[in-house]
């Protein structure tokens, strides 16, 4: 029995279940989203009337807009943030490394409404912040609950761990002696940053970028208890449609619509990246120079 | 060969495009210590991966002891193996790694302890059964690596690079333990390595690999005095390499014409009167002649290396060669000298890929 | 920025970091202890959140539920994810990159999505409606792929060659795992159960659409918390995090363990 022949045999229970569990439910979506729901029951007619219904309807089209500037609003501060805190981390973090990395990701596995619960009675109007602000005689802060503020903070703080895991991950491949020739050779520390560092973990950050992007720009839990009444997301309305108003094939149409938004991100963010030998990266079997 | 131990037939194994051995066939006795000798990505550890059965050949068929295992998983060949980097397991104790392969076939509790007292006695590691590898020297390790080899008594020893973590001094003790051990346990060794010293020292036949395949096969004396191919003649010892024109060939000489110079030398196969060949000689061949000597020139610096000194001897036309010789000889820098070496010291080969 | 005041800034940002990961989620842990849950200062201890949590039968079902699927999926993403790193990492055969990017591509797909595409492909297509197995299914797909990142991170560090030695003397492929390759890295598969266990056991987006009637504690925690903050959610808030925080000490420690020297 060769080595590809057992590799193809271990890897083969996990990657039939993913094909049935995760890629045939995709594409099953994709075909209903050219069917119709009638009562509560999918029906195969096919037809664009769900595509019709997003794409003329502005109300759609704007929470989607929403949606994406709010993801990329979350993903540019989780960049900003996670960015210094990686670096540290892997710089200085020593022995304590994995201890302060798991610091930062043990909030995540707490789960999503958990997490949005203890920011409620943080944020809250009768939370603690506001509740300190009435008793010292000041005016409580509206927006500091039940506005796109509010939805901002918890997406940060649910996704951030993801950039700092992504980045950390990056940086630990990231042979820091560079540095020191950067700086031998003239490079002053900005300049070594830009000339060394950021290349070469150009790609790790991408990642970072996607993995915090992709579900924010599909978040429905967090905006619906803290975006207040206006702040609704596409997660949000596209949720609705598989619960009350049981518009299953508008929801399969939302959802492809969600997933190409979500790709299309993908492709841009890559794209960015360029040439992967610029970011230091070797493809086994690429032709050697 | 009639008392053959290992036979390779005509193995082939390619990995995408490289060939990592190219229908190459070996035989090995049962009482040798057999050297595979190659630079680095020359295939000899796939070979050596081959007759242990943890890769398969493309082509081609390995016998043990008159058994073709071609098909065999390595854990039913029966043999032993030593890992660069010595691979311990790292989870168990020195006594536990040795006693594997005893525990592997389910030999009894008294049986073991007899194997393992045999084998901790022959290869000298009394008393640090206990220990886990991270708590043992390099020197140490290479012993437990010998020994978990060596206990099941397998019908060959196979040896890759075993001493390539060592520094110099622990290096030259275990190659001598190691033609100890094969000697008393009189089963064959083949030793895989790419330091040629190692391969000289310790082996009795060697074969030098390039490429996937197999240059040349014979007695290590032979392959050094006695190089059949220019790989073999360039890759063992030291030479100095002279490129030039076949003057004339006779009686397995060819005379080579080298920037204004002609000498003699021994010919090979395919060299003919006006090719272009190279030559190669050994430094240590060479010697100072006062009088009637080949190549005159200054001796431009002594190196000095213990028990002998290469001197850099550099030709009127700016060429420079390297004499090995005892390092008491009282030339000084910028000193006339004249060289010369017997015709069969020399090897021409045909000069490949240049007109 | 010289070097001096730009560590000062990263200690900063670090410490700022944990005040924001920690300071919402240690300040329910404490206000669930307290009487006064709006303003508890100065503080009034009491029991009295947990002991009535503990009285709500809803709840207990719920925990089982959701401890169910926690274990379900935790068993099927470190199958999965052990036999597929084991394969990338020991054969390195062509078509490692293309497994590997099915098996991560969950990362890179909105949780809910898996949620909506799964509820409708298990009722549409395989006529079955919401269950604890189907949530557990569409939790694994997604765990699968983090109980990969862990076990790939620990394997990169075992020698594969032990396996060829091991085999060499004797050992049989089964023998070889067991003897050899299994007590090195238990530690790597016992952190991928912990991280995929916790995924499912606190998972909304997914498990909402797939549990049909059936209620966990993040379900139950959204519907309570539709209706506002109540004391019973900071003592349900204060046990899972203590619980999380426990599991991810013995994960930290694991991971630490993970490390056996091979020199």
């Amino acid at each position: 029995m060769s080595n590809t022949v057992r590799f193809w045999l271990m890897v083969l229970p996990g990657t039939v279940f993913l094909v049935v569990f995760l890629l045939l439910p995709l594409i099953a979506i994709v075909v209903f989203s050219f069917w119709r729901t009638e009562s509560y029951t999918l029906i195969q007619d096919w037809n664009l009337d769900n595509y019709a219904t997003i794409f003329s309807h502005s109300a759609y089209l704007t929470f989607l807009a929403r949606a994406l500037v709010m993801a990329t609003c979350v993903s540019l501060v989780c960049l900003a943030y996670a960015w210094p805190v990686a670096y540290f981390i892997v710089r200085y973090g020593g022995r304590y490394r994995l201890i302060l990395l798991l610091s930062t990701a043990a909030p995540f596995l707490t789960g999503e409404i958990l997490r949005v619960a203890a920011l409620q009675q943080i944020l809250g109007p009768i939370g603690v912040v506001n509740m300190a602000l009435t008793r010292f005689g000041f005016d409580p802060i509206e927006a500091l609950m039940y506005s796109n503020m509010a939805t901002g903070t918890g997406l940060v703080y649910l996704w951030l761990p993801f950039m700092v895991l992504a980045i950390y991950l990056s940086l630990l491949n990231f042979d820091f002696a560079l540095l020191d020739v950067a700086k031998i050779t003239g490079a002053g520390p900005l300049r070594a940053f830009v000339e060394v560092t950021l290349p070469l973990n150009r790609a790790g950050t991408a990642i970072g970028i996607v993995l915090v992007f992709i579900p924010t720009l599909a978040s429905a839990t967090t905006s619906q208890f803290l975006g207040g009444p206006d702040g609704a997301l596409y997660g949000n309305i596209l949720a609705r449609q598989f619960g009350s108003t049981g518009t299953w094939a508008l929801g399969s149409a939302m959802g492809v619509v969600l997933f190409l938004a979500s790709a299309l991100a993908l492709v841009i963010v890559w794209r960015a990246v360029g040439d992967l030998r610029r970011s230091g990266i070797v493809i086994k079997g690429a032709p050697k120079p | 060969m009639s008392d053959c131990m290992l036979r390779l037939q005509s193995v082939t194994k390619r990995f995408g495009t490289t060939m990592a051995a190219e229908s190459v066939s070996l035989e090995v006795g049962q009482t040798e210590l057999f050297a595979l000798l190659g630079p680095s990505g020359s295939g000899k550890t796939t070979l050596l991966r081959i007759i242990a059965g943890l890769d398969a050949p493309d082509e081609g068929r390995v016998l043990i002891g008159g058994r073709d295992v071609t098909r065999l998983p390595p854990y039913r060949r029966g043999i032993g193996m030593v890992f660069q980097d010595f691979l311990l397991f790292p989870h168990k104790t020195v006594a536990e790694n040795i006693a594997f392969p005893l525990k592997m076939q389910g030999k009894s509790r008294a049986e073991t302890a007899d194997d393992l007292k045999w084998v901790s006695q022959l290869v000298r590691l009394t008393g640090l059964e206990e220990r886990y590898p991270h708590e043992l020297s390099g020197g140490q390790k290479q012993r437990v690596a010998l020994a978990r080899g060596l206990v099941s008594r397998p019908s060959l020893l196979l040896l890759d690079e075993p001493l390539a973590n060592l520094d110099r001094e622990l290096r030259k003790r275990m190659e001598v333990e190691i033609r100890r051990f094969q000697l008393e346990l009189g089963i064959p060794f083949i030793y895989v390595t790419h330091n040629q010293e190692e391969a000289l020292t310790m082996a009795s036949r060697m074969a030098v690999m390039r490429e996937g395949c197999l240059e040349q096969i014979g007695d290590k004396l032979a392959l050094y005095h006695r190089p059949a191919t220019a790989f073999v003649a360039a890759f063992l010892g030291s030479p100095n390499t002279f490129e030039g024109d076949v003057v004339g060939v006779e009686d397995g000489r060819a005379e080579i014409a080298w920037h204004g110079h002609r000498f003699w030398s021994r010919a090979h196969d395919g060299l003919a009167p006006g090719l272009r060949a190279v030559c190669y000689v050994k430094s240590e061949k060479i010697a100072f002649a006062s009088s009637g000597a080949a190549l005159a020139g200054r001796l431009r610096d002594t190196i000095f290396k213990g028990q002998y000194a290469d001197y850099l001897v550099c030709l009127d036309d700016g060429h420079e060669i390297t004499v090995s010789a005892a390092p008491d000889l009282c030339h000084r820098p910028g000193e006339a000298v004249g060289i010369t070496w017997a015709a069969d010291d020399g090897d021409a080969f045909p000069a490949v890929g240049k007109e | 920025m010289n070097h001096r005041s730009g560590f000062g800034v990263q200690v900063l940002l670090l410490a700022a970091l944990y005040l924001f990961l920690y300071g919402p989620i240690l300040y329910v842990i404490y206000v669930s202890f307290q009487i006064d849950s709006i303003w508890p200062f100065p503080p009034t201890l009491t029991l009295e959140h947990h002991t009535d949590l503990w009285q709500r039968r809803d709840y207990h079902a719920a925990l089982w539920n959701s401890v169910t699927i926690g274990f379900g999926t935790g068993l099927i993403a470190t199958l999965f994810a052990t036999l597929a790193a084991m394969a990338i990492l020991k054969y390195r055969s062509p078509g490692s990159g293309l497994v590997a990017g099915l098996f991560l591509a969950p990362l890179f797909i909105a949780p809910i999505l898996i949620g909506i595409s799964s509820l409708m492909f298990s009722r549409t297509v395989l006529g079955m409606p919401g269950s604890i197995f189907g949530a557990t299914l569409a939790n694994s797909t997604y765990a699968t792929a983090f109980a990969l990142l862990v076990v790939l991170a620990q394997f990169a560090r075992y020698d594969w060659r032990l396996d060829d030695a091991a085999m060499v003397f004797g050992a049989r492929p089964w023998r070889t795992f067991w003897e050899i390759t299994l007590p090195i890295t238990w530690p790597a598969m016992l952190g991928a159960f912990i991280v995929s266990f916790l995924l499912a056991f606190n998972n909304l987006e997914i498990s909402f659409y797939n549990l049909g009637a059936t209620p966990t504690l993040p379900t139950l925690a959204w519907g309570a918390l539709r209706h506002g903050i109540s004391a019973e959610l900071y003592a349900l808030a204060a046990i899972i995090n203590f619980a999380v925080f426990a599991l991810f000490t013995v994960l930290y420690l694991l991971l630490r363990l993970g490390t056996i020297r091979i020199d």
